[in-house]
Protein backbone atom coordinates (compact mmCIF):
# COMPACT_ATOMS: atom_id res chain seq x y z
CA UNK A 1 0.00 0.00 0.00
CA UNK A 2 1.10 3.49 -0.89
CA UNK A 3 -0.48 5.91 2.29
CA UNK A 4 -0.61 8.73 2.08
CA UNK A 5 -2.81 9.84 4.91
CA UNK A 6 -0.71 10.80 7.10
CA UNK A 7 -2.72 14.20 7.93
CA UNK A 8 -4.73 11.63 9.73
CA UNK A 9 -2.61 9.43 10.97
CA UNK A 10 0.99 8.84 10.11
CA UNK A 11 0.69 4.85 9.70
CA UNK A 12 4.64 4.33 8.99
CA UNK A 13 6.18 4.97 12.58
CA UNK A 14 9.48 4.33 13.12
CA UNK A 15 10.72 1.01 14.42
CA UNK A 16 11.73 2.58 17.96
CA UNK A 17 8.18 3.21 18.16
CA UNK A 18 6.71 -0.05 18.17
CA UNK A 19 9.52 -1.58 20.65
CA UNK A 20 8.88 0.87 23.00
CA UNK A 21 5.57 0.08 23.24
CA UNK A 22 6.39 -3.30 23.55
CA UNK A 23 8.88 -2.52 26.09
CA UNK A 24 6.47 -0.71 28.26
CA UNK A 25 3.53 -3.38 28.33
CA UNK A 26 6.66 -5.76 29.65
CA UNK A 27 8.41 -3.68 32.36
CA UNK A 28 5.87 -0.45 33.53
CA UNK A 29 2.49 -0.09 35.60
CA UNK A 30 1.42 2.98 36.29
CA UNK A 31 3.35 6.48 36.69
CA UNK A 32 1.98 7.80 40.34
CA UNK A 33 0.73 4.96 41.72
CA UNK A 34 3.30 3.79 43.87
CA UNK A 35 7.12 3.71 44.58
CA UNK A 36 7.76 0.62 44.02
CA UNK A 37 9.81 -0.01 40.39
CA UNK A 38 7.62 -0.91 37.86
CA UNK A 39 5.76 2.49 38.39
CA UNK A 40 8.49 4.64 38.91
CA UNK A 41 10.02 3.26 35.44
CA UNK A 42 6.75 4.53 34.08
CA UNK A 43 6.93 7.27 35.71
CA UNK A 44 10.97 7.93 34.67
CA UNK A 45 9.85 7.30 31.27
CA UNK A 46 6.18 9.86 30.95
CA UNK A 47 8.69 12.54 32.73
CA UNK A 48 11.27 11.91 29.95
CA UNK A 49 8.32 12.46 27.33
CA UNK A 50 7.64 15.33 29.27
CA UNK A 51 10.87 16.55 29.11
CA UNK A 52 11.34 16.06 25.28
CA UNK A 53 7.92 18.17 24.17
CA UNK A 54 9.05 20.85 26.72
CA UNK A 55 12.77 21.20 24.68
CA UNK A 56 11.06 20.62 21.25
CA UNK A 57 8.18 23.34 21.93
CA UNK A 58 10.56 25.76 23.90
CA UNK A 59 7.89 25.15 27.16
CA UNK A 60 9.27 26.79 30.59
CA UNK A 61 8.65 23.38 32.99
CA UNK A 62 7.69 19.87 31.94
CA UNK A 63 4.50 20.14 33.74
CA UNK A 64 2.60 22.50 31.55
CA UNK A 65 3.43 19.32 29.05
CA UNK A 66 -0.37 17.36 29.97
CA UNK A 67 -0.83 14.47 27.99
CA UNK A 68 -4.41 13.82 26.32
CA UNK A 69 -5.95 11.00 24.27
CA UNK A 70 -5.85 12.89 21.29
CA UNK A 71 -5.90 16.42 20.26
CA UNK A 72 -9.40 17.05 20.11
CA UNK A 73 -9.03 15.83 23.75
CA UNK A 74 -6.63 18.93 23.99
CA UNK A 75 -8.53 21.13 22.50
CA UNK A 76 -11.78 21.21 24.20
CA UNK A 77 -10.01 21.29 27.41
CA UNK A 78 -8.16 24.43 25.92
CA UNK A 79 -11.54 25.33 24.55
CA UNK A 80 -13.45 25.22 27.54
CA UNK A 81 -10.90 26.78 29.47
CA UNK A 82 -11.19 30.09 28.17
CA UNK A 83 -14.36 30.32 26.97
CA UNK A 84 -17.13 30.47 28.55
CA UNK A 85 -20.98 29.25 27.72
CA UNK A 86 -22.62 31.76 25.14
CA UNK A 87 -18.92 33.63 24.96
CA UNK A 88 -16.80 35.17 22.01
CA UNK A 89 -14.40 33.37 20.11
CA UNK A 90 -12.45 34.61 17.14
CA UNK A 91 -11.42 31.63 14.86
CA UNK A 92 -9.88 31.32 11.29
CA UNK A 93 -11.88 29.98 8.61
CA UNK A 94 -9.67 26.60 8.36
CA UNK A 95 -10.59 25.56 11.61
CA UNK A 96 -11.52 21.59 12.20
CA UNK A 97 -14.69 20.15 13.83
CA UNK A 98 -12.21 19.65 16.87
CA UNK A 99 -12.92 22.95 17.68
CA UNK A 100 -16.06 24.01 15.84
CA UNK A 101 -17.85 21.92 17.58
CA UNK A 102 -17.15 22.49 21.43
CA UNK A 103 -17.92 26.45 20.45
CA UNK A 104 -21.04 24.65 19.10
CA UNK A 105 -22.00 23.24 22.58
CA UNK A 106 -21.04 26.01 24.48
CA UNK A 107 -23.78 28.30 22.00
CA UNK A 108 -20.70 30.45 21.81
CA UNK A 109 -20.77 33.36 19.42
CA UNK A 110 -18.03 32.98 16.93
CA UNK A 111 -16.07 35.24 14.20
CA UNK A 112 -14.52 33.69 11.46
CA UNK A 113 -11.39 35.51 10.32
CA UNK A 114 -12.04 34.67 6.93
CA UNK A 115 -9.24 34.77 4.29
CA UNK A 116 -7.93 33.11 0.81
CA UNK A 117 -6.03 30.33 0.73
CA UNK A 118 -2.18 30.63 1.28
CA UNK A 119 -2.82 34.61 2.01
CA UNK A 120 -0.95 35.00 5.33
CA UNK A 121 -1.53 38.87 5.23
CA UNK A 122 -5.25 38.57 4.34
CA UNK A 123 -5.60 36.04 7.19
CA UNK A 124 -3.42 38.10 9.40
CA UNK A 125 -5.97 41.42 8.77
CA UNK A 126 -9.14 39.04 9.20
CA UNK A 127 -8.09 38.29 12.97
CA UNK A 128 -7.08 41.94 13.52
CA UNK A 129 -10.64 42.92 12.21
CA UNK A 130 -12.50 40.14 14.08
CA UNK A 131 -10.99 40.48 17.66
CA UNK A 132 -13.03 42.99 19.60
CA UNK A 133 -13.21 43.82 23.51
CA UNK A 134 -14.61 41.03 25.03
CA UNK A 135 -13.11 38.20 22.85
CA UNK A 136 -12.94 35.51 25.39
CA UNK A 137 -10.20 33.83 23.08
CA UNK A 138 -8.55 33.38 19.49
CA UNK A 139 -8.42 29.63 18.32
CA UNK A 140 -6.24 28.85 14.94
CA UNK A 141 -4.74 25.68 13.32
CA UNK A 142 -1.04 26.13 12.43
CA UNK A 143 -1.32 24.33 9.45
CA UNK A 144 -4.87 23.42 7.78
CA UNK A 145 -5.48 19.75 7.97
CA UNK A 146 -7.54 19.93 4.33
CA UNK A 147 -4.55 22.12 2.64
CA UNK A 148 -1.75 21.95 4.22
CA UNK A 149 -1.88 26.14 4.01
CA UNK A 150 0.39 27.60 7.01
CA UNK A 151 -1.07 29.89 8.60
CA UNK A 152 1.03 32.95 9.71
CA UNK A 153 0.54 32.05 13.56
CA UNK A 154 3.36 34.02 14.69
CA UNK A 155 1.89 37.31 13.54
CA UNK A 156 -2.03 36.17 15.24
CA UNK A 157 -0.23 35.37 18.11
CA UNK A 158 1.74 38.83 18.05
CA UNK A 159 -1.55 40.27 17.50
CA UNK A 160 -3.28 37.92 20.45
CA UNK A 161 -0.29 39.75 22.86
CA UNK A 162 -1.51 43.32 21.91
CA UNK A 163 -4.82 42.83 22.27
CA UNK A 164 -4.35 40.71 25.44
CA UNK A 165 -6.43 38.43 24.20
CA UNK A 166 -5.55 34.10 25.15
CA UNK A 167 -4.63 32.30 22.19
CA UNK A 168 -5.68 28.60 21.42
CA UNK A 169 -2.97 27.09 18.74
CA UNK A 170 -4.24 23.89 17.32
CA UNK A 171 -0.68 22.29 16.05
CA UNK A 172 -1.91 18.89 14.77
CA UNK A 173 -0.61 19.09 11.48
CA UNK A 174 2.34 20.92 12.30
CA UNK A 175 3.58 19.30 15.28
CA UNK A 176 6.86 17.32 14.57
CA UNK A 177 7.14 18.97 11.21
CA UNK A 178 7.03 23.07 11.93
CA UNK A 179 8.99 24.84 14.66
CA UNK A 180 7.06 26.19 17.40
CA UNK A 181 8.28 28.27 19.99
CA UNK A 182 5.80 28.52 23.21
CA UNK A 183 8.20 31.63 24.71
CA UNK A 184 8.05 33.49 21.52
CA UNK A 185 4.47 32.75 20.92
CA UNK A 186 2.74 33.20 24.41
CA UNK A 187 -0.15 31.17 23.73
CA UNK A 188 -2.47 30.25 26.79
CA UNK A 189 -2.12 26.41 24.99
CA UNK A 190 -0.75 24.40 21.89
CA UNK A 191 -2.70 21.16 21.41
CA UNK A 192 -2.01 18.62 18.99
CA UNK A 193 -1.62 14.83 18.47
CA UNK A 194 0.91 12.27 19.34
CA UNK A 195 0.05 10.13 16.52
CA UNK A 196 0.48 12.46 13.34
CA UNK A 197 3.74 14.21 13.00
CA UNK A 198 5.28 13.19 16.17
CA UNK A 199 4.82 9.53 15.08
CA UNK A 200 3.71 8.48 18.22
CA UNK A 201 0.58 5.58 18.46
CA UNK A 202 -3.08 6.19 18.15
CA UNK A 203 -4.88 7.46 21.53
CA UNK A 204 -2.14 10.06 21.97
CA UNK A 205 -2.09 13.44 22.34
CA UNK A 206 -0.76 16.57 23.98
CA UNK A 207 -1.47 20.11 25.78
CA UNK A 208 1.02 22.21 26.22
CA UNK A 209 -0.46 25.01 29.00
CA UNK A 210 0.89 28.97 28.64
CA UNK A 211 1.98 30.04 32.13
CA UNK A 212 -0.99 31.73 32.86
CA UNK A 213 -3.72 30.06 31.67
CA UNK A 214 -6.94 29.34 33.12
CA UNK A 215 -7.10 25.47 33.67
CA UNK A 216 -10.60 23.59 33.69
CA UNK A 217 -10.23 19.95 33.94
CA UNK A 218 -12.78 17.95 31.06
CA UNK A 219 -12.34 15.20 33.35
CA UNK A 220 -12.20 14.61 37.17
CA UNK A 221 -10.65 11.60 39.27
CA UNK A 222 -7.36 10.46 40.54
CA UNK A 223 -4.31 11.74 39.94
CA UNK A 224 -2.25 9.94 43.08
CA UNK A 225 -1.93 13.17 44.63
CA UNK A 226 -3.96 15.21 47.05
CA UNK A 227 -6.39 12.30 47.00
CA UNK A 228 -7.86 13.08 50.75
CA UNK A 229 -9.50 16.09 48.51
CA UNK A 230 -12.64 16.44 46.33
CA UNK A 231 -11.54 19.08 44.59
CA UNK A 232 -8.76 18.32 41.51
CA UNK A 233 -5.44 19.38 42.13
CA UNK A 234 -4.75 23.10 41.23
CA UNK A 235 -1.02 22.21 39.53
CA UNK A 236 0.32 20.58 36.52
CA UNK A 237 0.05 17.88 35.23
CA UNK A 238 -2.09 16.43 37.81
CA UNK A 239 -5.02 18.92 37.40
CA UNK A 240 -5.60 17.91 33.45
CA UNK A 241 -5.13 14.31 34.07
CA UNK A 242 -7.30 12.23 36.05
CA UNK A 243 -7.01 8.32 35.91
CA UNK A 244 -4.57 6.35 34.43
CA UNK A 245 -1.63 7.23 32.26
CA UNK A 246 -1.55 5.39 28.40
CA UNK A 247 1.75 3.87 29.53
CA UNK A 248 2.58 1.98 26.13
CA UNK A 249 1.07 5.04 24.08
CA UNK A 250 2.85 7.52 26.21
CA UNK A 251 6.17 4.95 25.85
CA UNK A 252 5.80 5.11 21.96
CA UNK A 253 5.25 8.95 21.67
CA UNK A 254 8.48 9.41 23.68
CA UNK A 255 9.96 7.17 20.83
CA UNK A 256 8.67 8.99 18.15
CA UNK A 257 9.42 12.57 19.29
CA UNK A 258 13.08 11.34 19.91
CA UNK A 259 12.81 10.20 16.19
CA UNK A 260 11.40 13.50 15.21
CA UNK A 261 14.39 15.62 16.81
CA UNK A 262 17.01 13.36 15.66
CA UNK A 263 16.01 14.01 11.74
CA UNK A 264 14.99 17.13 12.90
CA UNK A 265 12.26 19.43 11.91
CA UNK A 266 13.95 21.16 8.73
CA UNK A 267 14.66 17.78 7.26
CA UNK A 268 11.49 16.22 7.86
CA UNK A 269 9.46 19.63 6.60
CA UNK A 270 11.65 19.76 3.49
CA UNK A 271 11.29 16.41 2.48
CA UNK A 272 7.41 16.63 2.70
CA UNK A 273 6.78 19.60 1.25
CA UNK A 274 9.14 18.28 -1.54
CA UNK A 275 6.86 15.87 -2.29
CA UNK A 276 3.61 17.74 -2.31
CA UNK A 277 5.10 20.26 -4.55
CA UNK A 278 5.96 17.43 -6.59
CA UNK A 279 2.88 16.03 -5.88
CA UNK A 280 0.85 19.71 -7.32
CA UNK A 281 2.99 19.52 -10.25
CA UNK A 282 2.20 16.19 -11.27
CA UNK A 283 -1.51 16.96 -11.20
CA UNK A 284 -1.64 20.15 -12.32
CA UNK A 285 -0.50 18.52 -15.47
CA UNK A 286 -3.43 16.14 -15.46
CA UNK A 287 -6.68 17.69 -17.49
CA UNK A 288 -9.44 18.32 -15.79
CA UNK A 289 -7.66 18.17 -12.23
CA UNK A 290 -7.85 21.58 -9.77
CA UNK A 291 -5.28 21.49 -7.61
CA UNK A 292 -5.29 23.51 -4.32
CA UNK A 293 -1.10 24.09 -3.95
CA UNK A 294 -0.17 28.12 -2.76
CA UNK A 295 2.61 29.98 -4.20
CA UNK A 296 6.61 28.87 -2.94
CA UNK A 297 7.66 26.27 -0.92
CA UNK A 298 6.46 28.29 2.68
CA UNK A 299 2.59 28.31 2.36
CA UNK A 300 2.12 24.76 2.22
CA UNK A 301 3.35 21.71 3.76
CA UNK A 302 2.99 18.27 2.98
CA UNK A 303 -0.98 18.11 2.97
CA UNK A 304 -2.42 18.58 -0.50
CA UNK A 305 -6.27 18.94 -1.74
CA UNK A 306 -7.68 18.06 -5.23
CA UNK A 307 -10.01 17.35 -7.06
CA UNK A 308 -11.80 16.85 -10.68
CA UNK A 309 -14.68 17.63 -12.66
CA UNK A 310 -15.09 14.33 -13.89
CA UNK A 311 -15.13 11.96 -11.07
CA UNK A 312 -16.49 13.04 -7.17
CA UNK A 313 -13.99 13.11 -5.02
CA UNK A 314 -14.79 9.68 -3.15
CA UNK A 315 -15.44 7.40 -5.98
CA UNK A 316 -11.72 8.89 -7.22
CA UNK A 317 -10.83 7.72 -3.43
CA UNK A 318 -12.41 4.73 -3.78
CA UNK A 319 -10.58 4.17 -7.04
CA UNK A 320 -7.16 4.98 -5.92
CA UNK A 321 -7.81 2.09 -2.84
CA UNK A 322 -8.38 -0.35 -5.56
CA UNK A 323 -5.05 0.58 -7.07
CA UNK A 324 -2.88 0.48 -3.65
CA UNK A 325 -3.26 4.39 -2.50
CA UNK A 326 -4.72 5.46 0.78
CA UNK A 327 -5.78 8.92 0.52
CA UNK A 328 -8.49 10.43 2.54
CA UNK A 329 -11.75 12.18 0.73
CA UNK A 330 -14.66 14.53 1.95
CA UNK A 331 -14.86 16.93 4.25
CA UNK A 332 -11.97 16.19 6.34
CA UNK A 333 -13.92 16.59 9.44
CA UNK A 334 -13.38 20.33 8.44
CA UNK A 335 -16.48 21.63 6.90
CA UNK A 336 -15.37 25.26 8.02
CA UNK A 337 -12.06 25.13 6.25
CA UNK A 338 -14.24 23.71 2.77
CA UNK A 339 -16.66 26.75 2.83
CA UNK A 340 -13.96 28.76 3.05
CA UNK A 341 -12.14 27.41 0.37
CA UNK A 342 -15.27 27.03 -1.65
CA UNK A 343 -14.83 23.55 -1.90
CA UNK A 344 -17.55 22.31 0.46
CA UNK A 345 -20.48 20.85 -2.27
CA UNK A 346 -17.60 18.73 -3.70
CA UNK A 347 -15.24 18.01 -0.87
CA UNK A 348 -11.88 17.05 -1.74
CA UNK A 349 -9.10 14.23 -2.20
CA UNK A 350 -6.40 15.08 0.21
CA UNK A 351 -3.01 13.14 0.01
CA UNK A 352 -0.33 13.81 2.84
CA UNK A 353 3.18 12.92 3.04
CA UNK A 354 4.85 11.66 5.95
CA UNK A 355 8.95 11.59 6.00
CA UNK A 356 8.68 8.22 4.78
CA UNK A 357 6.93 8.54 1.63
CA UNK A 358 9.21 8.89 -1.58
CA UNK A 359 9.35 10.54 -4.90
CA UNK A 360 8.45 7.31 -6.70
CA UNK A 361 5.25 6.93 -4.54
CA UNK A 362 4.19 10.43 -5.78
CA UNK A 363 4.61 9.65 -9.66
CA UNK A 364 2.48 6.60 -8.34
CA UNK A 365 -0.14 8.37 -7.30
CA UNK A 366 -0.15 10.88 -10.09
CA UNK A 367 0.17 8.01 -12.68
CA UNK A 368 -2.86 6.71 -10.99
CA UNK A 369 -5.30 9.81 -10.81
CA UNK A 370 -4.30 9.93 -14.68
CA UNK A 371 -5.55 6.40 -15.66
CA UNK A 372 -8.70 6.82 -13.31
CA UNK A 373 -9.94 10.17 -15.14
CA UNK A 374 -8.50 8.35 -18.68
CA UNK A 375 -10.93 5.19 -18.35
CA UNK A 376 -13.59 8.06 -16.83
CA UNK A 377 -13.32 9.82 -20.30
CA UNK B 1 24.84 13.79 57.92
CA UNK B 2 21.05 13.88 58.33
CA UNK B 3 18.62 13.01 56.02
CA UNK B 4 15.99 14.33 55.24
CA UNK B 5 12.52 13.75 53.60
CA UNK B 6 11.18 16.18 51.53
CA UNK B 7 7.10 16.29 50.12
CA UNK B 8 6.40 16.87 47.01
CA UNK B 9 3.07 17.65 45.57
CA UNK B 10 2.98 14.82 42.85
CA UNK B 11 5.30 12.31 41.35
CA UNK B 12 6.38 15.08 38.58
CA UNK B 13 7.52 17.46 41.12
CA UNK B 14 9.49 14.12 43.01
CA UNK B 15 11.09 13.69 39.95
CA UNK B 16 12.17 17.01 39.17
CA UNK B 17 13.63 17.65 42.82
CA UNK B 18 15.50 14.22 42.98
CA UNK B 19 16.38 15.35 39.08
CA UNK B 20 17.77 18.59 40.70
CA UNK B 21 19.47 16.97 43.51
CA UNK B 22 21.33 14.57 41.44
CA UNK B 23 23.10 17.50 39.58
CA UNK B 24 24.37 18.66 42.28
CA UNK B 25 25.33 15.11 43.36
CA UNK B 26 23.38 14.11 45.96
CA UNK B 27 21.74 10.74 45.82
CA UNK B 28 18.03 10.62 46.20
CA UNK B 29 15.05 8.25 46.23
CA UNK B 30 11.30 8.80 45.99
CA UNK B 31 8.98 7.23 48.15
CA UNK B 32 5.16 7.24 48.29
CA UNK B 33 5.12 9.54 51.13
CA UNK B 34 3.60 8.52 54.70
CA UNK B 35 0.14 10.07 54.67
CA UNK B 36 0.43 11.74 58.25
CA UNK B 37 3.59 13.80 56.50
CA UNK B 38 1.15 15.36 54.19
CA UNK B 39 -1.15 17.28 56.44
CA UNK B 40 -4.53 15.12 55.35
CA UNK B 41 -4.01 15.69 51.97
CA UNK B 42 -3.65 12.55 50.74
CA UNK B 43 -0.90 10.97 48.48
CA UNK B 44 2.12 12.26 48.35
CA UNK B 45 5.65 11.36 46.95
CA UNK B 46 8.82 11.62 49.14
CA UNK B 47 12.31 12.58 48.54
CA UNK B 48 14.69 10.99 50.75
CA UNK B 49 18.35 12.03 50.69
CA UNK B 50 21.27 12.76 53.22
CA UNK B 51 23.19 16.11 53.17
CA UNK B 52 25.35 18.35 55.62
CA UNK B 53 23.89 21.86 54.42
CA UNK B 54 19.71 21.69 54.55
CA UNK B 55 19.97 25.46 54.19
CA UNK B 56 21.82 25.08 50.48
CA UNK B 57 19.75 22.45 49.12
CA UNK B 58 16.54 24.55 50.39
CA UNK B 59 17.76 27.25 48.04
CA UNK B 60 18.56 25.43 45.57
CA UNK B 61 15.00 23.81 45.39
CA UNK B 62 13.32 27.40 45.59
CA UNK B 63 16.03 28.78 43.07
CA UNK B 64 14.92 26.33 40.48
CA UNK B 65 11.14 27.47 41.51
CA UNK B 66 10.32 23.87 42.89
CA UNK B 67 8.90 25.04 46.14
CA UNK B 68 6.93 25.67 48.18
CA UNK B 69 8.41 22.12 50.14
CA UNK B 70 7.67 20.74 53.24
CA UNK B 71 10.56 19.02 54.98
CA UNK B 72 11.48 16.74 57.69
CA UNK B 73 14.75 15.45 58.92
CA UNK B 74 14.29 11.86 59.89
CA UNK B 75 16.24 8.75 61.94
CA UNK B 76 15.19 5.88 63.75
CA UNK B 77 11.68 6.00 62.33
CA UNK B 78 10.77 9.40 63.45
CA UNK B 79 10.36 12.57 61.28
CA UNK B 80 10.62 15.79 62.31
CA UNK B 81 9.54 18.68 60.42
CA UNK B 82 11.97 21.85 59.71
CA UNK B 83 11.01 25.36 59.40
CA UNK B 84 11.65 25.83 56.16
Amino acid sequence: MIYLDSAATSFQKPDSVRAAVVRAFAEMSSPGRGGYPAAMRAADMVLECRTELQELFRVQTPEQVVFTMNATHALNIAVKSLVPPEGHAVISGYEHNAVTRPLHALNASVTVARAPLFDPEKTVAAFREAIVPGTDAVICNHVSNVFGYAQPVEEIAALCRERQVPLIIDASQSAGILLLDCRVLGAAFVAMPGHKGLCGPQGTGVLICGESAPLRPLLEGGTGSRSAEQEMPDFLPDRLEAGTQNVPGIAGLLAGVRFVRARGLARICTHERYLAASAAAGLRSVPGVQVFAGEGLFAQTGVLSFRSEKIDPDTLGNRLSQRGIAVRTGLHCAPLAHKTAGTFETGTVRASFSFFNTEAEVFRLVEAVEEILREKS
Amino acid sequence: MEQYLVIARSVTHAQRLERLLARAGIRAQIYHAPLELNGGRGCAYAVQFRCRDLRSVLHMIYGADLGPVQVYSCGEGQYREVQV
